[in-house]
């Protein structure tokens, strides 16, 4: 999975442990999100998407799925669609 | 406006940091801690094993002098679920993913030496209860350095 992260704590000019305290993780947690090391759960993408006022497809793409494609909801196949 | 912008944002960043002394804070003082315990704990099992090894006094009395490395160990597992349970999901998947690679490295290792003592019987003073146990923390240390390098 791919995300924005670095960039949006660039553009706010915090450090990797500033952001990590506003989420109540460890820097090594934000340093593991912002190389793609590690995909954060859903509560902390959350809160990740709160705090950049973002919502959370802005900031996470999967892997080859551009963010505008993230825009639209994902088509489930027809076998694969809910009962 | 800008100002008012700049000051929130300064005072975001401050309560940021206090907030990350909080979280490093937590990890020194659980690291010292868990350092500090578990070498009691060892100690303790060290100075057992040496009495028992002396093959002193009555069997109640070695039993007890075998019984007492326990409540370290207990106390020293206490504070590692206790520093587990305020640890933040990454922490928490590096501690799963170090216990996730000691279990099998230990069922490998007892059943490799269960089966090398039936083929040549293991010399006992090597491979007996007394030395065998001392893999799974290691292989627990082995595993934690393992998933700490594939998160840094």
């Amino acid at each position: 999975m791919k995300n924005r992260l670095k960039v949006l704590r660039a553009e706010r000019d915090w450090s990797q442990q500033e952001l990590a305290a506003q989420l109540g993780v460890s820097r090594q947690t934000i340093n593991a999100i912002e190389t793609e090391k590690y995909d954060p759960s859903l509560p902390l993408a959350l809160k990740i998407g709160k705090l950049f006022g973002q919502c959370v497809e802005k900031i996470f793409t999967l892997d080859g799925v551009s963010s505008s494609e993230g825009d639209e909801p994902i088509a489930l196949p027809a076998h694969e669609e809910p009962r | 406006m800008l100002s008012v912008l700049l000051h929130r944002m300064r005072k975001a960043a401050k309560d940021a940091e206090k907030v990350a002394h909080t979280v490093e804070e937590h990890r020194q003082v659980y690291g010292t801690r868990l350092l500090i315990r578990g070498l009691l704990w060892v100690s303790i099992f060290m100075l057992s094993r040496g009495l028992l090894e002396m093959d002193f006094g009555p069997a109640w009395l070695r039993v007890v002098v075998a019984l007492f490395p326990v409540p370290f160990f207990i106390w020293y597992l206490w504070t590692w679920f206790n520093g587990a349970a305020a640890m933040d999901e990454l922490q928490r998947r590096i501690e799963l993913e170090a216990l996730g690679f000691a279990f099998p490295a230990t069922a490998v290792y007892l059943m490799t030496i269960g089966l090398l003592d039936l083929a040549i019987t293991l010399p006992p003073e090597d491979f007996s209860l007394h030395h065998i146990w001392m893999f799974l923390p290691i292989a627990y240390y082995a595993g934690l350095w393992r998933a700490k390098r594939r998160y840094e």
